[in-house]
């Protein structure tokens, strides 16, 4: 490596421990790390890896039951982090070093105008006089593309959106010329589309600075289109550590391999091959293996692995690597390394399902026609007055869908795009204000309330938050046999007998049935939940994000699950992600949502490639693609989702359209365009034009 | 089912009383609370005079209690004016106070979660209405309300050995959860309102479930923790007002050997002749206060650190 003179900031040997009821457990061990300046380096982690307390360490910001074990270094430039006290930090933080954190809305004082907010910490930094800080100001927002930098400096911060906070953010931090910035998932909350603007902003802005940032991401597609070196950061311990081109084309440790194979990609298709996943969780830290803390989880594993812990290697060309053995793996790979590797369920082939025209699982299974809600808005005082009925909240507005037996439909839009209202509707957790449901050509009614038993029991759902989709007082066995005893009218013991079998097809040993939802880990629930959905046997099952809140290495075997069982049972879904990639991969349809309605609906494999409506051109162009070599021309659109309250005239995306032909989008609505065979686009410029316009983007499936 | 409900909370409660232990506060406080109980439980075995009216005593003796040499004596809190063993009142009166407070706090629990699982579960106008009453409830002081309800009551005439006679008699323990039942009601509102949202409530919604077992089985039993704390905080201010009343003499009536009636009875030019014959019981009083207090406190950081 360079020498040490050029280094911005080098860790060695850091351990940090939490104290948890009088006893102090080394939550991340023997870390280390080097940083020049221009550099952003990236440390990825699953939930629970360490990577938010070595972010905190790095900043001497440790809470008061954290502390860093002494025998580490810690050298930023010429300053020794670890000798400072909060005093000296303080005057570090103040213009030297400076942090991004995860949620920027409760990082920015809510009663302080943003103007303020953002001088107060430049005046911090240099002894400057308003006007020079508030022309520096203005520049700064400028730099962070803030549309209207006076306005935003005189609102308070509940008045932005998201995406427009973060960017507040990071002007914040990068407003002093820091030396070092340390990011903490300042993208994580943050539609797909505002994550791209804020990712290309980042990127940069750094070009242009001197600033060394060190990046935390669980997001293997964010690191692979802006960081320069990956750490990989497993239970407290790195995993690896190699320039991005190296850690995704040639990994050398499993784990690394594991997750770089078990994010889909976008285009790719359950129907092509299974995803990879790595078995099992992450140890407890107040259990921390005597051997390799992966060895439970690797599919390399010797006797070696647990009995002694494999040391940090440095390896020739620079990268650093944790395990007994690299050497295997860094032997050229066989074509597709990777199945081999984490395939250790095989799959069986799925079949490719004609899709339109009806083949046998073509039938439709529900038909959604003109479906509508709109919230009613409270009428201020100024209304009442006025005698002024406010306009509602049009959460959907118009939707027609046909889910087809056995088969997934995916649902995609940006947050605020009402599709988990449209789910909510159809399960019948909210009420209709217009419209109709038809299930296998019977109207389904309003509310569960009001829905027969028969219903109930086909349609279920299951839910985003794994967290609290099971009661906490009720164990797994009692969740599973409820709906089985309800809806399929079992015996008791018939109940029983058959909630274990179907934990057993949800993958879950048969001791599960008496542990508690704390006992189990994110994945386990959801596990458990997409069984209790099963339960009833239904014909439909509404999956809302439900991979969302889970770990990549968890995600991937989740996904597989609902794609094996789909097989079984033949149960349709309808799958709601704003994850493209997740829901190109469990897919057979797609539909895309935009404020209340469908702009595009197409086969999955199609609505990959041109023409696209532009809408779901800046979302396929948006993903963050876990593949350093994959640049696309990324369609960035303005960060501000139309008021639902306050709908664009005309087609409703004219206000963020890259490709707005003229004043009819403004005034007319688009009509639906027929692309092919079940291809819709709801468009004013002819598909040709689109086609044509589009097609020098690069085709997603060849960069699988 | 039920009985795993069940072991789930007591694990729960498990973790409560270890955190009550770290606690030295706390610990001390529970400590003493379970001290007061077994007087109130075996009173009549413990007091060295069974009889709280026993007046065959010398009037007016002083305390022989001797704490340097462990010695109680004849009469360790002395007597009163007309030989009545202060020591022995004291203990008798545990009795009446833990039953009164106890059994009405529970009552008001009961009464009181019933209520507010089924405002908060149901929503819309039930619960818009059975709020305003509530607030309009709360709005008068407590104490004032207590009078009022007792006055009225004890002034009705009920036949001898007739139910509403026997409901005059426990006036006090259900004026007390008539007060606290709305109180009771707000809390348990309030986190039914936070629960009846988390996603497993939605997922016996689509599974058709009566709104019975949803409050019941579904809701209840996290909403349980904060009734207990709440439970506990409504207790120390029971006796409090067991013993108000008590004093102010709309509690219990002479000769029963009730703290705040004792401390009523031996104010003013008693309190010259016998200082003790006040003192004890309202020492009682502000201990048992305190200690409920203290427990709750432990009881209400156990809780929070669970959830």
């Amino acid at each position: 490596m360079n020498a040490t003179g050029q280094n911005l900031l080098e860790v060695d040997h850091l351990t940090i421990s939490y104290r948890v009821e009088d006893q102090w457990i080394p939550a991340v061990r023997d870390f280390r790390l080097q940083l020049q300046p221009r550099q952003i380096v990236g440390l990825v982690g699953e939930s629970g890896s360490g990577k938010s307390t070595v972010a905190l360490a790095l900043m001497h910001y440790l809470s008061s039951n954290g502390r860093v074990e002494s025998g580490g270094r810690l050298q930023f430039k010429d300053e020794d982090l670890l000798r400072k006290s909060n005093a000296e930090m303080r005057q570090l933080w103040a213009k030297r070093i400076k942090f991004v954190p995860q949620n920027a809305s409760a990082a920015l004082n809510p009663s302080i105008k943003i103007g303020r907010q953002v001088m107060e910490a430049l005046k911090a930094a240099d002894d400057i006089d308003g006007h020079e800080a508030y022309k520096r100001m203005m520049q700064m927002f400028h730099d962070v593309n803030l549309v209207d930098p006076e306005r935003v400096a005189e609102r308070y911060p509940h008045e932005l959106s998201g995406g427009m906070q973060q960017r507040v953010t990071i002007a914040m931090a990068l407003i002093s010329n820091p030396e070092l910035l340390i990011m903490d998932e300042p993208t994580t909350g943050l539609d797909v589309t505002t994550e791209a603007v804020i990712l290309d902003l980042v990127r940069g802005l750094i070009a242009e600075r001197d600033t060394g940032v060190v990046y935390i991401t669980h997001n293997l597609g964010v690191v692979a289109q802006l960081c320069e070196r990956v750490l990989v950061l497993y239970a407290g311990e790195i995993m690896e550590e190699a320039s991005v081109l190296d850690l995704f084309q040639q990994p050398r440790h499993p784990y690394t391999l594991g997750l770089v194979s078990s994010v889909p990609r976008p285009g790719q298709s359950k129907r092509a091959a299974q995803l990879q996943s790595i078995a099992g969780n992450p140890p407890s830290l107040t259990r921390i293996p005597g051997g390799c803390v992966f060895a439970e989880r690797c599919p390399l594993v010797i006797d070696l692995c647990r009995e002694r812990k494999p040391p940090l290697e440095s390896l020739e060309d620079g990268r650093l690597v944790r395990c007994h053995r690299w050497e295997e793996l860094s032997q050229p790979l066989p074509p597709t390394p990777t199945s081999h590797l984490y395939g250790e369920h095989p799959r069986h082939q799925m079949p490719t399902i004609e899709m339109v025209g009806g083949g046998a699982n073509g039938e439709t299974l529900m038909q959604v026609s003109d479906l509508t809600k709109h919230f009613p808005v409270e009428r201020n005082l100024r209304e009442i007055l006025g005698r002024i009925e406010p306009s509602p909240i049009r959460a959907v507005d118009g939707v027609d869908l046909q889910l087809r037996a056995g088969q997934t439909l995916g649902l995609v839009g940006e947050s605020g795009s009402g599709k988990t209202t449209l789910a909510r509707l159809i399960i019948g957790l909210e009420e209709r204000s217009g419209g109709s449901l038809q299930l296998l050509g019977l109207d389904v009614r309003n509310s569960v309330r009001e829905r027969s038993q028969d219903v109930l029991s086909k349609l279920q759902m299951v839910f985003q938050n794994p967290q609290n989709s099971l009661n906490p007082y009720l164990s797994v066995r009692q969740a599973i046999r409820r709906p089985l005893i309800k809806l399929r009218g079992l015996s008791a013991e018939a109940a029983d007998a058959e909630a274990l079998a179907l934990l057993a097809r949800v993958n879950l040993r048969a001791e599960y049935a008496e542990r508690y939802p704390d006992e189990l880990s994110g994945g386990e629930k959801q596990r458990v939940a997409i069984a209790r959905a099963f339960a009833s046997d239904p014909d439909l099952i509404i999956c809302d994000e439900p991979v969302s809140a889970l770990d990549v290495s968890v995600q991937s075997a989740v996904l597989n699950l609902l794609a094996a069982l789909q097989d079984d049972h033949g149960s349709a879904y309808l799958f709601i992600s704003h994850n493209l990639s997740v829901v190109g991969y469990l897919a057979d349809t797609i539909a895309v949502m935009y404020l209340g309605q469908l702009f595009e609906v197409g086969e999955a494999r199609e609505l990959f490639q041109p023409p696209y409506h532009p809408y779901t051109e800046a979302l396929v162009s948006a993903i963050p693609v876990p593949d350093p070599l994959h640049a696309t021309e990324r369609i960035l659109l303005s960060d501000d989702l139309p008021s639902a309250q306050n709908l664009p005239s005309g087609c409703r995306f004219h206000t963020r359209c890259p490709r707005k032909i003229g004043e009819i989008c403004e005034t007319d609505e688009p009509p639906w365009r027929q692309g092919g065979a079940g291809h819709l686009i709801r468009c004013h410029i002819p598909l040709e034009e689109l086609t044509a316009a589009q097609s020098d983007l690069i085709p997603l499936d060849e960069v699988v | 089912m039920r009985a795993l409900t069940i072991s789930r909370l007591s694990v729960a409660f498990g973790r409560t009383a270890r955190t009550q232990l770290r606690h030295p506060q706390s610990a001390a406080g529970t400590l003493l609370v379970a001290f007061f109980l077994i007087l109130a439980l075996f009173g009549p075995q413990l007091a060295p005079h069974s009889n709280p009216n026993d007046q065959s005593h010398d009037v007016r003796v002083p305390p022989t209690l001797d704490p340097g040499a462990l010695q109680l004596g004849e009469h360790p809190f002395g007597t009163d004016r007309l030989g009545r063993d202060v020591y022995s009142r004291v203990i008798l009166g545990a009795g009446s106070i833990f039953r009164i407070a106890g059994l009405g706090t529970l009552l008001s629990v009961i009464l009181g979660s019933a209520l507010g699982l089924f405002m908060g579960y149901q929503g819309g106008w039930v619960d818009e209405l059975i709020g305003r009453v509530i607030d309009a409830l709360l709005a008068i002081p407590a104490l004032l309300l207590a009078l009022v309800l007792i006055g009225i009551i004890r002034n009705l005439d009920f036949a001898a050995g007739s139910w509403q006679a026997a409901l005059a008699d426990n006036v006090i323990l259900l004026v007390i959860s008539l007060l606290y039942i709305p109180i009771v009601a707000r809390v348990a509102r309030s986190t039914t309102l936070d629960i009846k949202t988390r996603e497993f409530v939605e997922a016996a919604q689509i599974r058709g479930e009566s709104q019975f077992y949803i409050i019941f089985r579904e809701i209840l039993p996290s909403v349980i923790p904060s009734l207990v704390v709440e439970a506990s905080l409504r207790f120390s201010y029971a006796i409090f007002l067991v013993a108000s009343l008590g004093f102010l003499g709309f509690g219990a009536r002479p000769p029963s050997p009730d703290w705040g009636l004792m401390v009523n009875e031996n104010r003013g030019g008693f309190y010259q002749l016998t200082p003790w014959a006040l003192e004890f019981p309202a020492l009682a009083i502000a201990i048992l206060v305190i200690a409920v207090n203290l427990m709750s406190d432990g009881i209400r950081r156990a809780v929070q650190k669970g959830s």
